[in-house]
């Protein structure tokens, strides 16, 4: 199934363990040097940037193909321009498979060809049934699982969930009200079921190919966990999909459940996960703890939300003041000390970038004398609005 | 997740391309079962100065009227002046050379403190118009004041905040979001003097080369030098004397390549090709305008796809010379 040579596969795994180990410290420039000769991979980008780059050539390379091809044939085919799509679709799916065939594997061209091939036929089918999200979905959950296993793009396996997940909605839908109401529940299960599915796989994965698409899967059914039982989510959706009202002196039915799920879920990741020391669910429980605290301020806005900011702030500085003294000089386990195998952070290098956004702006005075409104002075923080 | 990656160090044993010694350091390293929480409590630390002098910001500007201003203002003074006591006083002193705090934590009090002596100054201009008529002061001193303290307490963050601050002097919004809308550029005489900065800074890291002064910084310098050069410039290109603009945009190009070249740096080259890119791009179809060639405009088309095959194998050619440079940026 796999389209590229396995051992080279695996060879990209080696090279990106070496290079681990050679940023911490376990070997030499050298030595990686060495192995990086011995070991033949596809052809591949780990920088972002240029991969991000080589993407939009790609995207630009596979819109002429398409505008080539209309030129040639699009006298032949004046009323059925539905049959167009498809072919566009098919013309990245051929592309697809003979850039991976040159052996490109996350190059950023091939990616282009992969996500635009699935993007195009969504589009096709769209087209030609009237928008019908069920079949939509369907359709590009086996086709995205198949590129996913032919290519092994983790972006084909995140279409794969999305996929999957959006049939199982609309499956919902169709049954009617009943369906829309016990929605959040069916995709608690679901996601649970993913979850447990792809904890032991994870445990005992032999061959190593398709271990980030399960990791991902992981990953995936926790957001979609906490997301199915959020109350901010569940009460616009009601009233979305159900059309209830929902009176200023009542609540959504299971409201307690709901208000108990949003706190309690992220909670139980962020302990379990530092039990457990596994980072993206950390990230993953304290961004859900975030949400948490905005959908309930979002109903229930009992400070004003510059005392909040101004609180919030304050107690976070105080917390993690504290977590830093403590774990400041321990060896092993949870520890304030820098990991030798952490890789490089995206975070630290956006730091800067983040800040210069709320740096300091151009004033408007030349406006008459200064009207409050202008913000003439909008001095560090002070721009920083949410 | 450990177990995958034993895995793989464990094949590259049997492959033979670590040795013995190697692979039991390792794996002594790794039963230490360490589970470093640096980044996470480090954005911790960050976010809160963001929330905390947020929240202070809109406490002033909503309450202006209402709470007495000299209590605001001792409040805001005595709060700052905590910051900078604390950052002094653990600082190790101005070097030449990259230095760093002992305890990070100094690293987000220091911003939280610039972040806050913006907000004083700018609140004592509007109350008291202590700098009178001179609006300018009111931006250049927070700068200034941001300036020295990049350099004292070596923090890049802050440094990119006195960049914005003498961008905002000459009356440039270059916020990332200002730059992504395209918005900040109204007038020529605006652009023209984004690009006399972007030539400052420029001149300025040279010049910092050569004392070798916080050469770490040359990158921070070059990357708003690069895209206040190259916007302001493109921006240009759409006005009738669009040729004087092209070469400065071509001479700002090469300038960079080269300097991508010496700081090693991924992201500077990647944007730099991209502007030469669009430069290039934008010659052509001002030539094939002038020439006019609306007849032959259909075949012409079908040359597209083999123009874009081209060019992408002209990146590869240049991605692939400058991989040999060993490129080795933080953006992996």
């Amino acid at each position: 199934m796999i389209v590229y040579n396995k051992e080279e596969l695996e060879n990209v795994t080696l090279l990106d363990q070496a290079q681990s180990l050679e940023k911490a410290g376990f070997m030499n420039k050298k030595q990686y040097d060495e192995i990086s000769k011995e070991l033949i991979i596809p052809k591949r980008h780990n920088n972002l940037l240029i991969r991000g780059a080589f993407f939009l050539l790609g995207i630009f390379l596979y819109s002429s193909i398409c505008s080539f091809f209309t030129l040639i044939i699009v006298d032949l085919i004046a009323e059925n321009f539905k049959i167009l799509i498809f072919l566009y679709a098919l013309v990245g799916f051929v592309a697809a498979e003979f850039l991976s065939k040159q052996k490109f594997y996350g190059y950023g061209l091939d990616d282009a060809f992969i996500v635009g091939a699935q993007l195009t036929l969504a589009l096709a089918i769209g087209i030609s049934t009237d928008g019908n999200g069920l079949i939509i979905s369907l359709i590009l959950m086996i086709t995205s699982l198949l590129s996913y296993l032919r290519y092994m793009h983790l972006s084909m396996a995140l279409l794969f969930f999305f996929a999957t997940t959006s049939s199982l909605v609309y499956t919902l839908f169709e049954l009617g009200a009943t369906g829309k109401t016990i929605l959040p529940f069916v995709l608690m299960l679901f996601s649970a079921g993913i979850y447990y599915s792809s904890k032991p796989i994870l445990k005992n994965l032999k061959p190593t190919f398709y271990h980030k698409g399960v990791l991902l899967a992981n990953s995936f059914s926790l957001i979609l966990f906490y997301l199915s039982g959020n109350y901010l989510v569940v009460r616009e959706l009601s009233v979305a999909l159900l059309g209830a009202e929902i009176d200023p002196n009542s609540d959504i039915s299971f409201a307690y459940f709901f208000y108990a799920f949003t706190f309690i879920v992220p909670a139980a990741y962020l302990v379990y996960s530092l039990l457990k020391k596994d980072r993206i669910m950390l990230w993953i429980g304290a961004s859900a703890m975030t949400f948490s605290i905005y959908s309930i301020r979002f109903y229930y806005a009992i400070l004003p939300i510059e005392t909040f900011l101004t609180i919030a702030g304050l107690l976070l500085f105080a917390c993690t003041y504290f977590a830093m003294k403590k774990l400041k000089n321990k060896a092993t386990g949870i520890t304030f000390r820098l990991d030798r195998f952490t890789k490089a952070n995206a975070f630290m290098n956006s730091e800067a970038l983040i800040a210069s956004q709320l740096g300091l702006k151009p004033e408007t005075v030349l406006e008459s004398d200064m009207e409050f409104g202008g913000g003439g002075f909008s001095g560090g923080g002070s721009s920083g609005e949410f | 997740m450990g177990k995958f990656e034993e895995n793989a160090t464990n094949r590259l044993f049997e492959k033979q391309l670590i040795d013995k010694e190697q692979m039991d350091q390792i794996a002594a390293y790794r039963r230490l079962n360490i589970f470093s929480v640096n980044t996470e409590l480090k954005l911790f630390l960050y976010l809160s100065v963001l929330l905390f002098t947020s929240g202070i910001g809109i406490l002033i500007y909503e309450n202006v009227d209402s709470i007495g201003h000299i209590a605001i203002l001792s409040l805001l003074l005595i709060v700052t002046v905590i910051c900078y006591y604390f950052s002094f006083k653990n600082a190790v002193g101005f070097h030449k050379q990259q230095t760093y705090f002992e305890n990070p934590l100094f690293d987000y009090l220091i911003l939280a403190a610039i972040l806050l002596s913006c907000t004083f100054i700018g609140y004592l201009q509007f109350q008291y118009g202590t700098f009178g008529t001179h609006y300018g002061l009111a931006t250049l001193i927070p700068t200034a004041i941001a300036l020295f303290c990049a350099y004292y307490f070596d923090n890049k963050t802050v440094l990119s905040i006195a960049i914005t601050g003498l961008a905002a002097y000459i009356g440039l919004s270059v916020s990332p979001q200002a730059l992504l809308n395209n918005d900040f550029q109204q007038t020529d005489s605006l652009s023209y003097s984004a690009i006399a900065l972007g030539l400052v800074l420029i001149i300025w890291s040279i010049y910092s080369t050569k004392i070798d002064l916080k050469k770490h910084f040359n990158l921070v310098f070059s990357t708003f030098a690069l895209h206040l050069i190259s916007i302001s410039c493109i921006n240009n290109l759409f006005e009738p004397y669009w040729g004087v603009f092209i070469i400065l945009l071509a001479v700002c190009c090469y300038y960079f390549y080269t300097v991508s070249y010496s700081l090693k740096s991924v992201s500077l080259f990647v944007f730099t090709i991209l502007y030469t890119y669009f430069g290039l791009n934008f010659l052509l179809f001002k030539i094939i305008d002038l020439i006019n060639i609306e007849d032959l405009m259909i075949p012409f088309s079908f040359l597209v796809p083999f123009y874009f095959i081209g060019s992408i194998i002209l990146f590869i050619r240049l991605i692939k010379k400058f991989n040999k440079n060993n490129a080795d940026d933080s953006i992996q």
